[in-house]
């Protein structure tokens, strides 16, 4: 480990084991700026070190420009890089039209892939061109996909205007005064909940390729993200076998315990019986000290407040994600964005509130090659038979989307557990025990923003009780 | 801490490491006979019952107000204590009480090195290794300026490569056959001008250091297994389970005032809240100790610092179910207000480099309108106060896209 912190250089560090994981929570390239001689043809590419100690030092009887002449080479790649003229083909440019009353932009003319995954349709009353009124359905934006679009150089903004002005035909679809870069930022952010900092967020989420909705529908046009699927727990055959087993020796116990053991004495919580060989092991000692409640299932005794700034706000895709706009599946992730300045980080309660709303996430998968997946586990591994590697899946014990971590929850309220959980303790062996509570069982997304600075923290609802101990 | 003697994972075997695994064998105090096979005994195991003992190793300690500690001052209990789970710490050392080693040490200069005498070396060592490299660096910077001066030729310095010393290639200069030989000779070396000079003094060393537990661990070993009687230093008499209740709350609040009722006991006691917290992660089996040298209250070692890195940092964060509670309440309860984004930033870098994960683990504190308040006169009322984690990572977009 003090190897990789000594060496100064932009190798990626061997990623293993435990440190792959680690590596995770570490600044990734994302927080750099561009390196602006990649831009230039590959031969008269310089090696700039990204990161790591200063690449020298000045000397005494000073150098020979050997520095001067690097710094100044990379500084041209990047005025050469700026100096290109931005295009964009006509086939890809859609036009439109904002509406500061409806805080929408409507689209009369969608071209290109950007579309895809923006917009959704509301019916209208549309004056026809014979002046009569008609519902039609049209395209609609909201404020942050139509400044990201205009932004990025996708669609051409009329504001609408009343008054008739003079078309010289170039635009039959629209009409209206042409809008900039600036005008749409000014006009559409703070419309429709929409402020700086939440579209400094959704524009950072759009450039990485996310698909990103609201989580709260603006009108009620707009389509509903899918239902997560009940929780798996509950429903699977296994769950209701523990329930069922779990119920009858806690049935059996309540038969048997007052022959064995007193009442619980607080002044002394370990009692060891004299005779019984299976209270004789620290195992025992461990389990009869554990009754000060813990868990997320205890419920906290105090009022929820109100008006809460942690409400989920965007609905996350993942690029792979199938979506369809008009329909779109359950969100892999769901974020609230807060304003690092003005929003202290939430309380327990506010956390609680998230996690109601959350589905339960599965148990993470053994470790694979390509340790990137660890960090975010989103409810859909469930499915991801296919993605469990082949040497897992020749015991059938591994993970089924039955063994969720919650499946494992009901087996432990009761003290008994060490032997009814011995399928689960089986099925936790093939995964990290340090993953499984790393992960937690729910997780809740908060983007901070501070002035334009992003920084996302993951909250997960940790389930220490539910073990594995040690 | 201690464990950086033990690189490698948990697997890796050693002599070293078995050892430990036989030195540190019991993860509690309390143990039970081994009563040799015998035809009873096998009868009575088949019934699941048996006549092993439980063996309650008795230490004692002393209640120091001041440092809100129990000293433990004979060296018997303070291997126990220390060597079954972990409890502790000795005031003149870094975690294993380990002065009168290092003393004897020094006046025999010989036997293994110490923990604190590894981490010198080795920092010692890594000042080296960055004056190496340093110099390798500018070495191979004024070569390439030498080539752009009498040639013309543009050759960007390396940073790193073979010219270029790494963590992994690099050797401590004085390369004698055997690195640690060396040491050894040096340090006999002075060794041997200690002796001459104290040889005509050379007294029986008396061992200084005493183990100290925190208030939490004490009532740990006190309350749950019995196995610690708690004196009072003035009168040398040991305090009974409910005094020890007391005091321990006592001691957080308002010093009392002469001839007047004690002060009334709180729900939002510092005491209790740490203390279900730290009884939690015992209760699960971790060891826990002091976090305070990474931002946070605890750390959780799978088994014990000896064999692995701690892998989880806690922060307890106490809530108020009442929040009126916490406006009338005269104490001022560490983290029981929100961080802000900024510290929770600064935790949460200083441990994921580590490489330990953050855990906020809220302790809930009953409300004075639902419970009565007469229940803090028995650790009862542990059962109204409850621990939940919540588990603090960084979310990175750019690395989830798929």
């Amino acid at each position: 480990m003090d190897d990789n912190l000594e060496q100064p250089n932009a190798e990626a560090k061997p990623l293993l084991g435990n440190e792959a994981e680690e590596e995770d929570q570490s600044s990734g390239d994302d927080d750099e700026g561009p390196d602006w001689t990649k831009l230039m043809p590959a031969s008269s590419r310089p090696i700039i070190p990204k990161r790591g100690d200063k690449e020298f030092e000045p000397l005494k009887q000073g150098g020979s420009g050997l520095q001067q002449h690097i710094l100044l080479r990379s500084r041209n790649a990047m005025f050469e890089a700026l100096r290109a003229t931005r295009t964009i083909s006509n086939k890809t440019v859609s036009y439109g039209t904002w509406h500061p009353t409806l805080a929408r932009v409507s689209v009369a003319v969608p071209r290109g892939t950007s579309m895809n995954n923006v917009g959704h349709t509301v019916p209208r009353e549309m004056v026809m061109p014979d002046g009569t009124m008609k519902t039609q359905k049209r395209l609609e934006l909201l404020p942050e996909e139509g400044v990201y679009l205009i932004e990025r150089g996708s669609l051409m903004c009329w504001k609408e205007y009343t008054i008739e002005y003079p078309n010289d035909g170039t635009f039959e679809s629209v009409t209206g005064i042409p809008m900039t870069v600036q005008q749409a930022y000014t006009e559409m952010i703070g419309t429709e909940d929409l402020t700086m900092d939440r579209y400094q967020v959704y524009a950072y989420l759009k450039r990485l390729g996310y698909s990103v909705t609201r989580s709260k529908p603006p009108n009620a046009f707009y389509p509903v993200a899918g239902l997560y699927p009940p929780s798996m727990s509950a429903l699977s055959s296994s769950y209701i076998l523990q329930r069922i087993f779990s119920t009858f020796s806690s049935w059996i116990s309540g038969i048997f315990s007052p022959l064995f053991s007193r009442a619980f004495d607080w002044w002394r919580p370990l009692r060891i019986n004299r005779w019984l060989r299976s209270e004789k092991n620290h195992s025992f000692m461990f389990r009869s000290l554990r009754f000060i409640p813990s868990g997320h299932k205890v419920p906290i005794h105090s009022h929820t407040e109100t008006t809460s700034p942690y409400e989920p706000f965007f609905n996350l895709y993942k690029p792979p994600t199938p979506f369809k706009k008009s329909a779109p599946p359950p969100p892999d992730y769901q974020m609230v964005v807060v304003n690092a300045r003005t929003t202290p980080m939430p309380s327990l309660s506010e956390l609680t509130a998230i996690y109601d709303n959350a589905p339960e996430l599965p148990l993470p998968l053994p470790r694979v090659r390509n340790p990137s997946q660890i960090q975010g586990v989103s409810y859909k591994k469930n499915a991801a038979g296919a993605n469990i590697p082949l040497e897992s899946r020749t015991t059938k014990e591994t993970i089924t989307p039955s063994m969720t971590i919650g499946a494992a929850n009901g087996l432990m309220p009761s003290w008994f557990s060490s032997r009814t959980s011995a399928p689960s303790k089986q099925n936790e062996r093939r995964v990290n025990p340090f993953a499984v509570l790393r992960q937690g069982t729910k997780t809740a997304i908060v983007a901070t923003v501070d002035a334009g600075t992003i920084n996302i923290f993951r909250f997960a609802q940790g389930a220490f009780e539910t073990g594995p101990w040690y | 801490m201690s464990s950086n003697r033990f690189r490698g994972g948990p697997n890796k075997g050693g002599p070293r490491r078995q050892e430990n695994n036989r030195i540190y064998r019991y993860p509690l105090p309390l143990i039970f006979s081994d009563s040799p096979p015998s035809r009873v005994r096998s009868i009575l195991g088949l019934l699941g019952l048996s006549l092993n003992q439980v063996l309650n190793p008795n230490c004692e300690g002393y209640y120091d107000v001041s440092t809100r500690s129990v000293w433990i001052v004979t060296q018997r209990d303070s291997e126990i204590l220390w060597r079954r789970g972990f409890f502790g710490k000795g005031n003149l050392s870094r975690s294993e009480p380990s002065w009168f080693v290092r003393q004897m040490k020094d006046r025999k200069s010989k036997g293994s090195m110490t923990s604190e005498e590894v981490r010198e070396k080795r920092r010692a060592d890594r000042k080296q290794f960055k004056l190496d490299r340093a110099a390798a660096i500018a070495k191979v910077a004024a070569e390439a300026e030498t080539i752009f001066e009498t040639e013309g030729r543009v050759v960007v310095p390396a940073l790193f490569g073979p010219e270029i010393p790494s963590g992994a290639t690099w050797k401590p200069s004085t390369v004698e056959p055997e690195a640690d030989a060396g040491l050894e000779q040096e340090q006999s070396g002075d060794a041997k001008d200690t002796e001459t000079k104290e040889e005509p003094e050379e007294e029986p060393l008396e061992d200084m250091e005493h183990l100290q537990l925190t208030l939490q661990e004490a009532f740990f070993l006190a309350w749950n297994l019995d196995c610690l009687s708690i004196l009072d230093p003035d009168t040398d008499e040991p305090l009974s389970l409910s005094e020890i209740w007391m005091t321990f709350q006592q001691v957080y609040l308002a010093p009392p005032i002469p001839n007047s009722p004690p002060p009334e006991l709180q729900f939002d006691n510092p005491f209790l809240v740490h203390y279900a917290a730290y009884h939690h992660y015992r209760s699960l089996g971790w060891v826990v100790k002091s976090g305070l040298k990474f931002c946070v209250d605890y750390l959780l070692y799978k088994r014990g610092p000896v064999f692995t890195h701690a892998e989880f940092a806690i922060v307890v964060c106490p809530v108020y179910e009442d929040p009126q509670d916490q406006e009338i309440s005269t104490t001022q309860l560490q983290n029981s207000s929100p961080f802000t984004w900024s510290w929770l930033g600064t935790i949460n870098r200083a441990n994921s480099q580590v490489m330990k994960t953050l855990i906020l683990a809220y302790v809930t504190i009953p409300a004075r309108s639902r419970v009565s308040r007469s229940v803090l006169n028995s650790p009862a009322c542990f059962a109204h106060y409850s621990v939940r984690e919540v588990i603090v990572r960084r979310f990175i977009p750019a690395r989830m896209r798929d």
